[in-house]
């Protein structure tokens, strides 16, 4: 009984590109096969975005801080996702038995975690455009846009360090077990809190707000906010300018230390033992 | 070189304090020397717990040794996990490995992305594999929807799917029924047959499978290499002493401790059943069966039947050990 | 020891008090087991203090540091024990993904000769236990750090006690309502507790009274019972402040306490014909013993 068919192997960035698609693709797969994510992920924080509109609405706040909890649930939808569809995400594989498959097999997990984080930006973006897009039409927001390509570039910085500081997050948890669930649960609201997702960061002192823009989502907001919302620019922490270069920083710093900290931290779970065990 | 080797291979768990008990170090491996040669299908038999999945996990750098070596074809697991890593594979017994929401195909395509095999020969290895194993046509079910044993079967497919050199099977046929278990072993020693580049590396605590499939077996109990040879010649080692099997009316432990004393008497089990005790014995030769049955008649225990049979693995393991395997599982669940 | 002595009594089945009892044990144990109790205690009291710094600072950023005025305070106590809401709701659904996905459990909890909704509102106890620290830190917090004129020589003890019982029994049944769907959920469930308990923020009357939604939704929220809990407490803990809230102003305590009981009692019987239907369909599709994940 030989096998008839011969395989190949790829390496390098072949390998790398192909461990990313493979890891996408349960995820898009996901979306099309489980439609209960339209209601856990998109309809019920769009619910959580109407109460924080009426409790501006409650407390008789200018129309512009409507505008800023729309924005900030629909970039909400990424800083959820970065928690718990990345940074603890390697606690679930650990569950079921992939993660050590994924370790044992020649490719990197860097690309593994490119690849969820790939596949999860697909839904996720969904839902931050249907809470952007219903929740302006819903609660009539203007946004007066004044550079589109300054925008663009916000947004995707922003996206790149994020992820990045995903990646290290998600090495870090390598070496928990049960821990990475709490402790995912324990960053999601001080985030929140300190990035100024509902309200510009500039309401805290200079210093709180410094030390939250390693948050890549602060400065990347901060800066959204006075780019759609011109009026309400003296509210911003920092200059556009300045928020795009520091933002463009983080991702390289990022980026490396995710490179780094997942080889170290694979090195360390592989001593410790924390590859496969299921204990908490 | 060797296609896997150990030498001094030591792992030693830190368990932390709890509040029932105090931090301490577990054992898991003690002093492992082993070589398995290219092409060979080797077996690692022992109870649970022995220290079987340790080995498989440090082999396939899941877990670094804590002294000693280990090496894949010649690469240490230690310093070279990444160039081990494009060689080997792995299936363990009982995985819920994949993703349920994802097709047999699908999942094993994932799969083969990891190891970079372009996805036109993916998909064509995954169904010959596929039929093979006798999957071909739930290629399109959800893997949430397979019983144990197709899963365990999807499994199987994954591990060979990828061509490893090395492949590690650990406690394969768990949770198979007897004939996916006999078809497992027929496809695995066919496949190590069919190419002398592959080796195989097999955990197992069916002694039945130790002697069928391997061409060579380890005993390993509490991390420890008790014997290495041929199913054959561990079975011969005992070929000058006597095995026997006895059932009797009646004999209690206490009178079993005594029977022990016996002079010519190796190693032996006790098994209280309904119509009264079963008695597994290792004798040093026939003659002492003589005395053996004088005492039990002394103690008024009538023999109901008794033979005298080919040494087995089991029977090896007890000489080795002093106790069956399922008695040193009991004793550690204990 | 005699077989006699060890061979348990075929016909006997756990009683409702020892199942509960055990799931609650249970319960508590895996909720607090996972670190030392200094983390522990650490963590439950960052978690809620950090939901409610977002409200504060939101009305910081629009009032000023005003934290005494009455609409501060009852929004800050309505948010507080708004907590209580999603952790009853997360506590079921929780109980029933950790065993059925984690621990692998659930289907010998399920072919046990016990109650299994008892079973599971035992194992949302400590949930609801850690909650009820939470709303505490939340209060304390409140009371030292921001001067709420919270005076426990004024709280109506009485009307709190009976609020805060009938308050968790009508939440432990909405639990076990809108828990009892993760039967049949595969993957998202994880956070329907807090996704349900966040989206239900709106109808409740938490953080701003029913009258600033539009007039349908504010039927939505007279038709939930949250609001009127939440009334209730208002008017128990800071009892001057709480009956100036916008909301039932109409209805005297006691009438509120009526309501509430009627609440409780149709949830109730909601609860359990709900949660037989989840179980039904989960018992036809096979999902009791389901893993999923991806």
């Amino acid at each position: 009984m030989a096998l008839q068919t011969k395989v190949t192997r790829n390496s390098g960035a072949r390998l790398f590109l192909q461990s990313v698609i493979g890891r996408a693709y349960p995820r898009v797969i996901g979306t099309q096969r489980d439609l209960s994510w339209l209601f856990f992920d998109i309809f019920l924080p769009f619910l959580t975005m109407v109460g924080y509109v009426y409790i501006y609405r409650a407390l008789k706040a200018p129309e512009e801080y409507i505008g800023f909890v729309v924005l900030g649930s629909a970039m909400t939808a990424y800083w959820i996702n970065i928690l718990w569809s990345m940074s603890s995400q390697l606690y679930w594989e650990k569950e079921t038995g992939n993660l050590a498959l994924y370790v044992m097999s020649p490719t990197s997990l860097m690309a593994i975690l490119f690849g969820m984080a790939s596949g999860g930006l697909f839904s996720t973006t969904i839902r931050a455009l249907v809470i952007l897009v219903v929740g302006n039409l819903l609660f009539q927001v203007s946004y007066t846009i004044t550079s589109f390509w300054a925008l663009f570039l916000v947004f995707v910085l922003t996206m790149v360090a994020l992820y990045g500081m995903g990646m290290m997050l998600s090495s870090l948890f390598l070496l928990f077990n049960r821990e990475a669930w709490h402790s995912a649960n324990l960053l999601q609201a001080p985030v929140m809190l300190f990035s100024g997702f509902y309200f510009p960061v500039s309401a805290f002192n200079f210093w709180v707000a410094a030390a939250a823009s390693i948050v890549p989502l602060t400065l990347g907001m901060d800066a959204i906010r006075q780019l759609v919302f011109p009026s309400t620019a003296l509210l911003g922490f920092l200059s556009v300018k300045l928020e795009l270069i520091i933002l463009a920083i983080l991702s390289v710093l990022f980026l490396a230390a995710a490179f780094l900290t997942l080889r170290r931290m694979e090195r360390l779970a592989i001593k410790h033992g924390k590859i496969t065990d299921r204990l908490d | 070189m060797f296609a896997v080797e150990t030498e001094a291979l030591g792992r030693i768990y830190k368990v932390k304090k709890t509040r029932k008990e105090a931090a301490h170090t577990l054992v898991a491996l003690d002093n492992v020397n082993l070589s398995v040669n290219h092409g060979e299908l080797f077996g690692l038999l022992g109870p649970n717990g022995a220290g079987k999945t340790t080995l498989i996990k440090v082999l396939t750098t899941l877990l670094a040794p804590s002294s000693g070596f280990a090496r894949v074809n010649g690469l240490d697991v230690a310093r070279q996990p990444e160039e081990i890593r494009r060689q080997i594979n792995m299936v363990s017994g009982g995985e819920t490995s994949g993703y349920g929401l994802l097709t047999v195909r699908e999942n094993l395509w994932m799969f083969t992305q990891f190891y970079g095999i372009p996805s036109r020969q993916a998909n064509a290895r995954i169904m010959e594999l596929l039929k093979i194993v006798g999957l071909e046509d739930r290629a399109n079910t959800k893997s949430s929807n397979l019983s144990t044993g197709l899963r365990q079967k999807m499994n199987i497919v994954r591990g060979f799917m990828t061509d490893p050199t090395v492949l590690f099977l650990d406690e394969p046929t768990l949770g198979l029924d007897v004939g996916a278990a006999r078809d497992v072993r027929r496809f695995v020693r066919q496949w190590v047959d069919d190419d002398p580049t592959r080796t195989l590396l097999l955990t197992t605590h069916y002694m039945v499978e130790a002697e069928e499939m391997c061409d060579r077996v380890a005993i390993i109990n509490q991390g420890k290499i008790l014997a290495c040879d041929t199913p054959q010649n561990l079975k011969q080692s005992l070929r000058s002493e006597g095995v026997y099997s006895l059932q009797v009316s009646a004999l209690d432990e206490k009178d079993f401790e005594e029977l022990k004393g016996i002079a010519g008497f190796r190693q032996g089990t006790l098994r209280q059943v309904e119509s009264g005790a079963e008695l597994e014995l290792v004798l040093s030769d026939d003659s002492v069966l003589a005395g053996l049955l004088g005492f039990l008649t002394a103690k008024g225990s009538r023999i109901t039947t008794l033979h005298k049979r080919e040494a087995s693995l089991e029977d090896v393991f007890i000489s080795l050990v002093g106790k069956s395997m399922k008695d040193v599982e009991n004793g550690a669940a204990d | 020891m005699s077989s006699a002595e060890t061979t348990p009594n075929s016909e006997a089945k756990p009683g409702s008090l020892l199942t509960f009892r055990t799931s609650a044990w249970l319960g508590w144990m895996i909720e607090s087991n996972w670190t030392d109790p200094f983390i522990f205690a650490i963590y439950s009291i960052i978690r809620p203090i950090s939901t409610a710094a977002i409200l504060i600072v939101m009305y910081l950023v629009i009032r000023g540091g005003d934290f005494g005025s009455a609409d501060f305070v009852n929004l800050y106590i309505g948010n507080a024990f708004f907590i209580l809401v999603g952790a009853a709701i997360q506590g079921v659904s929780f109980g029933i993904l950790d065993d059925r996905e984690h621990y692998r459990t659930l289907k010998y909890i399920y072919i046990a000769p016990l109650q299994v909704p008892v079973y599971l509102i035992g194992r949302s106890v400590a949930s609801i236990l850690v909650a009820c620290f939470s709303v505490l830190i939340t209060l304390g917090f409140g009371i030292i750090f921001l001067k709420m004129p919270i005076a426990l020589a004024e709280v109506k003890w009485g009307l709190f006690a009976a609020a805060f019982v009938l308050g968790m029994a009508v939440m432990i049944c909405l639990g076990l309502m809108l828990g009892s769907w993760t039967l049949i959920i595969k993957n998202n469930a994880w956070s329907l507790g807090e996704s349900l308990g966040a989206g239900l923020l709106i109808f409740s009357g938490a953080v701003f009274p029913l009258s600033v939604l539009p007039v349908p939704l504010q039927w939505v929220g007279s038709a939930l019972p949250i609001s009127y809990w939440l009334t209730l407490i208002r008017r128990a803990l800071v009892p001057e402040i709480g009956r100036a809230y916008p909301m039932y102003t109409n209805l005297s305590d006691l009438q509120l306490i009526l309501i509430l009981l009627g609440f409780t009692l149709v949830y109730a019987i909601l609860a359990a014909l709900i949660y037989k239907r989840f179980d039904y369909i989960a018992r036809e599709r096979g999902n009791i013993d389901m893993v999923s994940n991806y």
